[in-house]
């Protein structure tokens, strides 16, 4: 880990977090039963992973203290992950302007995206057997250029198809060809 | 055009007419050349597959082989037959391309050519030397947009190619083949060179000669026989050669022209406003000659897969070898009014040198009225140019590394292709104020934009055709005062078609 020695010139003129939610703008937050459905997943592929190392235990000449030690890593990762999935959700964020919308997630991997209305080819509502269970929705944005990605999840269906019928009308208003 | 090709016998006349409905077909000979298309391939597998399960090779087996081969090939050219059958094209009464054919499941297609990104008129070697010609349309749209029709004449192709593009940009559609003027030439001995100096070269040459020595030792000298047949890396230095050889570029009212090619000529059509972005590439060893490599995003022709046959090769190259002060020259026309050197760039923080030790010195974004132009790559430099109007998103992205520094990257989203420019290791705050200046910007650009359509005559014959893709037909809703209706400006363009500046 590369950390700045603490010397004057290296200090960013902002804070980290403003750079990605910046103040003054209408940050809308997404479904705290996100995490659930995160969690949810995750018990199911750590369960998953543990079946698999239980398998283990039939093939001849292993040694008993690999299952176990995959075990434990497997359980220690299940409650990291879990701490994680909190902040993770709460780091979602997406804001409605005059021109554009902007997304931002992560928490390791940090991004914002800017989507002008004018530029959106398609809005897609997604939820899989799980999310719908729950009741939570994802926006999904597409424009011409494939590296946009900029998804918002974790939407309730209100609260999703209000967001892509106002985003078809103003990309309807906005719209600008290629 | 008029120029005599030395491969190809021209022998043919040109396929039957319009039928009755006015549909043309493709040239009676397609199918035979789609079906022989595949025989070196099959003869290849047809040597190998015995040799390969080390069965002892007697005259029976050979019969059998051949007469394998034959059955193929009969039924590949029987089945391209009934593809050819079933195969129309046409131009529907609203200017646009139809294409039905299908011969299990119909498909009936409508290229709609005021979307229009490129035009290509392509010649395998196979179909050259007939004087046939392939002429593949993309038009922008998500998934497969591209329409391949296969094949014509030569004649016929060009003058297919011609009518697209007229009734694309709005002209007479029977309008003359807009004259063309030369604006570069690549000489085969640069190509060579250039070629010679790249380090994938070098690392190719390595992996040939590692791919050798294994099979070698493996498999004995009936292994390198094989191996032969199926390919070396090295045989992709050739593939290039043979891909850019004779590397024309000239300009036409109706766009770009390249023509490229050894075995298989290549005659591609880029109209002017087309392009998304523009990418040079220095590689190390090109800096003492001075010379670069420029790529082009077009929206539609998706790229990524290079060099794997060349259905999928289509990283999108405007010279693939030219002194800076030529490429600067032709890339003046591709993006009008755009002075690459003369956009002030600001380099990246010093802190930067700790996340990027080699090429922090060389980062740097800038831009100007125009474009946004970033710089990156110590060993092969790369600058990338985005015209402010074809900025499709804004990224700014941040992993834990940058994070501890307090820098960040911003990512100009443009559509899929070879150029993807990115401002690398910014401060944090100054990423941000980047990335919503040039959304800005590109919303401000994007208000003023009127290259859609280039040619537009006084009065268009097909106004259907001639429309903006995605002009509003509604009238907007009411905005805000204070904000400038991206909509308005595009249809004052509407009203007066000859308003937008002409591209010649």
């Amino acid at each position: 880990m590369t950390t700045p020695e603490g010397s004057a010139p290296a200090v960013p003129t902002r804070t980290v977090d403003q750079a990605f939610m910046p103040e003054g703008e209408p940050w809308q937050r997404v479904s705290p039963v996100l995490a659930k459905a995160y969690r949810i997943e995750l018990v199911i592929g750590v369960g998953l992973g543990l079946v698999v190392v239980a398998l283990l235990n039939l093939i001849p000449d292993m040694p008993r203290v690999v299952p176990l030690v995959l075990a434990a890593a497997l359980l220690v990762a299940l409650v990291w992950i879990w701490i994680v999935i909190g902040r993770r959700v709460r780091s979602w964020g997406y804001a409605e302007r005059e021109d554009d919308l902007l997304v931002t997630s992560g928490i390791l991997f940090r991004r914002l995206v800017i989507v002008p209305y004018g530029r959106m080819q398609l809005v897609d509502l997604t939820a899989g057997p799980l999310h719908r269970a729950l009741g939570i929705t994802t926006v999904q944005l597409h424009t011409a250029a494939a590296t946009t990605d900029a998804s918002i999840p974790g939407l309730t269906p209100e609260v999703a198809a209000g967001l892509r019928d106002r985003l078809a009308r103003r990309g309807e208003q906005r719209s600008a060809g290629l | 055009m008029s120029e005599r090709d030395p491969l190809s016998f021209e022998v043919l006349r040109p396929a039957s007419g319009p039928d009755q409905h006015g549909r043309r077909r493709m040239h009676p000979l397609t199918p035979l050349i789609q079906g022989v298309r595949w025989l070196p391939a099959m003869i290849v597998a047809a040597i190998t597959l015995p040799a390969q399960l080390e069965l002892t090779v007697g005259t029976g087996m050979l019969l059998a082989a051949a007469a394998g081969v034959v059955i193929v090939a009969v039924l590949a050219v029987g089945w391209n037959f009934l593809q050819w059958q079933r195969m129309y094209f046409w131009f529907d009464e609203d200017g646009d391309l139809r294409v039905d054919s299908g011969v299990l499941q119909k498909q009936e297609r409508r290229v709609q050519l005021s979307r229009l990104q490129s035009v290509d008129v392509m010649q395998p070697l196979l179909a050259r030397l007939a004087g046939l010609a392939e002429v593949r349309i993309e038009v922008a749209g998500a998934g497969d947009s591209r329409q391949s029709l296969q094949f014509l004449t030569l004649a016929e192709a060009n003058a297919l190619r011609n009518e697209v593009i007229a009734r694309s940009a709005g002209v007479r559609h029977d309008a003359e083949e807009a004259p063309e003027q030369l604006l570069a030439a690549v000489p085969a001995g640069d190509l060579v060179v250039s070629l010679l100096l790249r380090a994938e070269t070098f690392f190719l040459l390595l992996a040939t000669v590692a791919v050798i020595a294994t099979t070698v030792l493996s498999a004995g000298s009936v292994g390198l026989l094989l191996l032969f047949l199926g390919g070396v890396p090295i045989f992709q230095v050739f593939n290039q050669f043979s891909r850019y050889y004779d590397f024309q570029v000239a300009d036409s009212p109706d766009g770009l022209r390249l023509r490229h090619g050894l075995l298989q000529r290549t005659r591609q059509t880029v109209p002017p406003g087309r392009v998304q972005a523009v990418g040079f590439v220095q590689p190390f060893l090109w800096r003492r000659k001075g010379w670069v490599r420029v790529r082009l995003n077009v929206a539609g022709v998706a790229s990524g897969n290079q060099g794997s046959g060349d259905q999928s090769y289509t990283e999108n190259v405007l010279l693939p070898v030219a002194p800076w002060p030529v490429a600067l020259a032709i890339v003046a026309r591709v993006l009008p009014g755009v002075d690459i050197p003369a956009v002030p760039l600001l380099s990246a923080p010093d802190r930067s040198r700790r996340r990027a030790w080699i090429q922090w010195r060389r980062l740097a974004v800038g831009w100007d009225d125009a474009v946004v132009v970033t710089r990156r790559g110590r060993v092969t430099e790369h600058w990338d140019v985005v015209p402010h109007a074809r900025t499709q998103s804004v990224r700014v992205t941040q992993g834990p590394w940058q994070r501890s520094l307090g820098l960040a990257s911003v990512h100009i989203d443009s559509t899929p292709g070879a150029v993807r420019p990115i401002a690398l290791h910014r401060d944090a705050g100054e990423a941000r104020d980047l990335a919503q200046a040039q959304a800005d910007r590109a919303a401000a650009a994007r208000a003023a934009d009127r290259s859609l359509r280039w040619a537009a005559s006084p009065q268009p014959l097909d106004p259907a055709g001639g429309v903006a893709p995605g002009t509003p037909d509604s009238v907007p809703l009411p905005t805000p005062a204070d904000e400038p209706a991206a909509g308005l400006p595009v249809e004052a363009t509407a009203d007066h078609p000859d308003a937008g500046p002409l591209e010649q």
